[in-house]
Order: structure tokens, then C-alpha cells, then sequence
């Protein structure tokens, strides 16, 4: 599904990512686990092509397509999906109205038809009763108003219109309570299929109780330096990320 | 042999042009002449045009005035059922099936004396060389069952209109006024125009600015207003090489609201300024103002919004806000909100900001499949959006096909 090799990216001149290797295949759930500053969220956000970072070394192969060299865009619509940590709030833009130009532009790149403005909202009706998304919010402007649970629910509810191979979840357990990190855990599993795969990213194992990865890495300085299964959550959990640090000091 | 010295651009701009025949301005000319003889047009120096080059206006050679057809005129009007009235040069055109309650007239009709403040240079050639203006009467308890729509097609030359508008005792009515010019043609016209809205009248006008990119436009509304009248006035201003709005809303009965939205999508090299003033004489009433604006290329907008709470005027309510995005690099706004308050117990507020389109916004739409150009639409409509829809949904419709053949934005459902 995705092939990430010697991936090198800073910002404003500072090496971020330093010879990342990742390699995702259909069915899968990874999970990266690694303190503050390690490049969890770098990793995200150059997959997504966001343009602030200088992709120095390396190759990401998604799905046969060289990555990197696709506009932001045309990743999304080869079918990689970004849950972003920070939800952007759009005055104006109505969710529905949002989604639908995404959904058909999707569409129109993959020689699809557009959807019907009937297929659409049954869709919608669908797709956000897996996270529980009252349907009002859905014809509400994007993320407006929402509270942070609503937002990170929001983004599993696109995630679920448009359908992915590959969904990125950059921390979409940070400023969520119990009840919403189940709903959104919930809706994440419930996508799941053998064709699709995820990479959870996240800071504490909290959210792994829920969605339950195949693989664990550690991403330390720009790298990952462990890969393990489950069990090594619950390690981290317990060790804290110094045991990390002390290991790759020592 | 005549000379044109240098500061007598005014002189050169006239040159050509016919004093006034109508009857109920003759009192004023000694006056407006001689407003003329003793001042030019503003420079940069002048307060009111820091950012209007009038240089331009002075440079310019206007083609001659030419005659449009009736069916011409007719292919600009927005709603083939509305009352509709026609100006095109010194010619207007009124409808005959009016209700009752509704009289339209023309200056060049009345005999009762006409005089105007003469503010400025502007206000001196309106009032020497007008050719006609509509004089609009919409009696006591009359709601208007259409509105009327004022179309106006310029087609060179340069004009003046004085129209008067008075709208009586609980009178309800909707105007459009439309404002194009034939392509291909070079003009300028000066509309200077009065309101009277009376003790509960609700009345909105949408103004549509959308001449072609070599037109000059200068508009100027006065607007009184009584008790518990409700008056709303939208200003879009899509195309147009200079457009100058002030509109002056003095609010003088108690509980009266005010709703002023302005609308600008400018690009190529247009110049588009709005001054506009609320001035809150009387205590209790509510005024609501609400100016969003884009300017790509080289285009540049300035907006200045005064707003006067009078020592009188306690439990005033008046919000304003002016947004604006810049897109092109040379594009410019020049935003300015005056508050002056007098009276102590008041709501007033006032935001202003001017920006780039939201890098985050877009990076957001763009990560979700939805290409740059499409993504950057999807923004700038949602940014107008606001103060579109306080148009009435007619001049809405033609607002958004203007927009998307200008702008090439797709309309979005």
C-alpha cells in the first residue's frame, strides 16, 4: 500500500524527518507512538503534501505512485486521507456542500460519474451515523462552531465519505473525552476492510485500546527506531518515552 | 482662443458639455458656476480621495454618446415582470402600468425649485449640467406588489442624474438599480440621490454596479430617515474603471433600523471606493453595516466608514465591518472605520481586516481532493457569501452569473 524509504524533510532549514522507513500493506493498522518533537506530526503532514516542508532524500511509494511527485489533491483522490490533528474551520463553506465537491472532483479524476444529489445524501445520512454525527452538523459550515469532539468525529465522517485506501490519523485522540474517543475508535473500526489500511499516530496508548494496531513503531529523532506489536504500547505506557531516549543515548 | 491652464482640469472635463435646461435647478446655477470657476477636482492631498487618483479622469477621452435601441436596453433588465424604468443617456424611459400609490416623474417635469449642498466639485457639475432624474413618490400605506427595477445603460458621453425617492407613512418597497454600459464605449456618469423614507417604511434598494472596465461611475445617496422605518441599501460593485459610492444614511426618528451591505470583486485595474456614513441623530435605533471585498491583479478598493453617535442618540446599536482579501500582489485596500460617539450609553463596534485568502483553509480543502482553483473558489464564495444574499433573490441569481463569467467561478448548489 505504502512504501516510505530514507525519507529526509525539514523546515525552514531544520532536518525534521531523518531516514524515516515505513512499509504499510493492505489490511493493516500501524500505530507510531514517540515523544513531543520526534516528527509524528512532520510525517503527516508531508504525506499529506503540505508545502511548508523540503522533502531533502528519500521515496514514498503509494500504491505504485511515486507520492511525493502528486499535488496535494491528486493524493487525496489516489485515496490517502489525512485526519488532521487541528481541524480548519470554514465560515461559508457548508459540510455537505464541501463534500460533495470533493466527492465528485474524486470522482472526475478516477472517470467516475458524479454521484446523484440523492445517492449523495444518502450517503451522508449513512456515513455519519457511524460517529454518531447529528445530521445537522453535516449542513453546517465546515467545523464552525464544533466543539473538539465534533470535529475529530467530523473528520473520521469525511474519512468515511470518501472512502480511502490508505487514512492517516494525525493524533485524533488529542482533546478528546472518553465517550468520543470510543465513538471515533468506533467509526475508524468499522472502516476497516482488507482493501484499506491506517497508520494511527498518536502520543499515548490510550487510543490503541480501541483501534487495535498490528504494528507499533517508535518514531525517535526523525526515525523509527522499534517496531514491535500491541505489547509495546503498553510498554511505552508503562516505561515512558526516557526509556526510549536512554536506549538510543546509551 | 480659449486656454487650458493646469488647474483647470475641471474646465477641460466640461468642455463640451451643456448647462442644465431643467427648470428646477436654474435657481442654483450662479451658484454651482462659480463652485466650478473657483475649485478643480481633488488631489491625493484632500482627505476624501488619499487614494483616488483623479488624474485619470481628467486624461480621459469619452466616446461619444450613442443611441442603443429599445431591444438592447431590454436585454439588461434583471426581471421581465418587475416596473421597470430605463435610463440611457438624456432619455429615460418610465413604465405606464404603475398601481396606485406609485407615481414616477422627471425633473424636467416639475417646476418647484431643486437646490443641492455642493460638498464638492462633483456635487457643482451635478447641479450645472444635469440632464434629467426620476422623481419616485410611493404613497402612505402603499406596498409595492414588484419592485422596480432602474436600468440604466450607459453608452458614452458623460451624464448627470439628480433622482429624488420619497417613500410615505408605512410604505414597503423593493428597488434595483442596475447600472451597465455598452461595451466598446467609454463614459461617465455622476447619480446624485435623495431618500425620504417616512415614519415606518421598510424599503431596500440593491444597487448593481457591473458597467464595463472603461466606465466611471461617481454615485452619491443622501438618505433621511424617520421613526421606526427599516432601510437597507446593498452596493455590489462588479465591474467598472472607477466607481465612487457615498452614501450618507442620517438617521433621524427613534427606533429606526439601518442595514448598509457593500459587496466588491474587482480586478484588471479598477478603482472602486465606498464612503459611506450613518449619522445616529436620535436615540434608540440600530444600524447594522457589513462591506466585504476582493481585489485581484492590480486592482484597488478603498473603503471608509464613518459612523456619528450624536450627544442625543443614547441606546444606539451600530455595528460595522469591512473585510477584504487581496489576491493579486499589486492589488491594494485601503480600509478605514471612523467611530465617532458623543452619546455615553451606546453598543457600537467596528472590525476591519484585510488579508490573504486562509493558506490553512485551502491546504485543508486541497487534502480532501479538491483541486487548488476549485478550492480557492469554494473560499472566496464563502466569503462573500454574507453579504450576497441580503440581495433580493433575483438580483442574487444575476449577481452570481456576473461573478462566475468575471471571476470564472462555477456556481456551487
Amino acid at each position: 500500500m505504502i512504501k516510505i524509504t530514507n525519507l529526509h524533510a525539514s523546515i525552514n532549514g531544520k532536518e525534521i524527518l531523518k531516514g524515516l522507513n515505513l512499509e504499510v500493506n493492505a489490511g493493516e493498522v500501524h500505530a507510531i507512538m514517540g515523544p513531543n518533537g520526534a516528527g509524528k506530526s512532520t510525517l503527516a503532514s508531508v504525506l499529506a503534501g503540505r508545502e511548508d516542508y523540503e522533502i531533502t532524500a528519500g521515496s514514498v511509494d503509494f500504491d505504485g505512485k511515486d507520492l511525493l511527485e502528486l499535488s496535494t489533491e491528486d493524493r487525496a483522490r489516489e485515496g490517502l486521507f489525512l485526519a488532521f490533528q487541528y481541524p480548519v474551520e470554514i465560515p461559508g463553506v457548508s459540510n455537505v456542500n464541501f463534500l460533495r465537491t470533493a466527492l465528485n472532483e474524486k470522482r472526475e479524476y478516477l472517470g467516475e460519474e458524479p454521484i446523484s444529489a440523492k445517492d449523495f445524501m444518502a450517503m451522508v445520512r449513512e456515513k455519519s451515523a457511524i460517529v454518531e454525527l447529528d445530521a445537522k452538523l453535516a449542513s453546517r459550515a465546515v467545523n464552525e462552531g464544533f466543539s473538539g469532539g465534533e470535529k475529530k468525529r467530523n473528520e473520521i465522517f469525511q474519512m468515511a465519505m470518501l472512502e480511502p485506501k490508505l487514512a492517516v490519523l494525525d493524533e485524533t485522540d488529542s482533546g478528546l473525552d472518553i465517550d468520543a474517543l470510543r465513538i471515533v475508535a468506533n467509526g475508524v473500526n468499522t472502516l476497516k476492510t482488507p482493501n484499506n489500511a491506517s497508520i494511527v499516530i498518536t502520543h499515548y496508548q490510550r487510543l490503541l485500546d480501541y483501534i487495535v494496531p498490528d504494528f507499533v513503531h517508535v518514531l525517535y529523532d526523525g526515525k523509527i527506531v522499534m517496531t514491535g506489536t500491541k505489547e509495546l504500547a503498553l510498554e511505552l505506557e508503562e516505561k515512558g518515552y526516557d526509556w526510549i531516549k536512554e536506549r538510543m543515548e546509551a | 482662443m480659449k486656454t487650458t491652464t493646469l488647474d483647470s482640469k475641471v474646465a477641460a472635463f466640461c468642455e463640451g458639455l451643456i448647462p442644465t435646461q431643467l427648470t428646477a435647478l436654474q435657481t442654483q446655477q450662479g451658484q454651482a458656476q462659480a463652485f466650478l470657476d473657483s475649485n478643480d477636482f481633488p488631489t491625493t492631498r484632500h482627505e476624501r480621495y488619499k487614494y483616488t487618483r483623479l488624474a485619470k479622469l481628467a486624461n480621459t477621452e469619452f466616446s461619444a454618446f450613442k443611441l442603443s435601441d429599445a431591444a438592447t436596453l431590454q436585454a439588461y433588465q434583471l426581471d421581465a415582470d418587475a416596473y421597470t424604468v430605463y435610463i440611457h443617456g438624456a432619455q429615460f424611459e418610465l413604465p405606464s402600468d404603475l398601481p396606485k400609490g406609485l407615481s414616477l416623474t422627471l425633473i424636467s417635469q416639475q417646476n418647484d425649485a431643486m437646490t443641492t449642498e455642493l460638498e464638492d466639485v462633483f456635487d457643482a457639475l451635478s447641479s450645472r449640467y444635469c440632464h434629467d432624474g426620476l422623481v419616485l413618490h410611493l404613497a402612505d400605506n402603499t406596498t409595492l406588489d414588484k419592485p422596480i427595477q432602474i436600468i440604466q445603460v450607459d453608452n458614452g458621453g458623460k451624464f448627470f442624474y439628480k433622482h429624488h425617492f420619497s417613500f410615505g407613512k408605512n410604505a414597503e418597497a423593493k428597488i434595483w438599480y442596475a447600472h451597465f454600459a455598452q461595451q466598446a464605449s467609454c463614459s461617465f456618469s455622476h447619480t446624485h440621490l435623495t431618500i425620504d423614507v417616512q415614519e415606518e417604511a421598510r424599503i431596500q434598494i440593491d444597487k448593481l454596479q457591473a458597467a464595463n472596465d472603461t466606465h466611471f461611475a461617481f454615485a452619491k445617496e443622501h438618505i433621511i430617515q424617520a421613526q421606526r422605518s427599516h432601510f437597507t441599501i446593498n452596493t455590489y460593485t462588479l465591474s467598472g474603471a472607477f466607481v465612487r459610492n457615498e452614501v450618507t444614511v442620517a438617521v433621524a426618528g427613534q427606533h429606526a433600523e439601518t442595514h448598509l451591505n457593500g459587496a466588491y470583486l474587482l480586478k484588471g485595474q479598477q478603482h472602486v471606493a465606498n464612503y459611506t456614513t450613518i449619522d445616529h441623530q436620535v436615540p434608540n435605533c440600530e444600524s447594522f453595516e457589513n462591506y466585504r471585498g476582493i481585489a485581484d491583479e492590480k486592482a484597488s478598493a478603498v473603503f471608509n466608514g464613518k459612523v456619528f453617535v450624536r450627544p442625543d442618540a443614547q441606546k444606539t446599536n451600530a455595528y460595522q465591518s469591512n473585510a477584504s482579501i487581496v489576491l493579486g500582489p499589486d492589488a491594494s485596500i485601503n480600509s478605514k472605520p471612523e467611530l465617532e460617539i458623543y452619546a455615553d450609553d451606546v453598543k457600537c463596534s467596528h472590525g476591519s481586516t484585510t488579508g490573504q485568502l486562509d493558506e490553512n483553509a485551502l491546504f485543508y480543502l486541497r487534502a480532501r481532493g479538491i483541486g487548488e482553483t476549485a478550492a480557492r473558489t469554494l473560499l472566496l464564495q464563502a466569503f462573500m457569501a454574507e453579504v450576497l444574499e441580503a440581495a433580493s433573490p433575483v438580483v442574487q441569481t444575476v449577481l452570481q452569473q456576473k461573478i462566475s463569467q468575471r471571476f470564472h467561478w462555477e456556481i456551487q448548489e
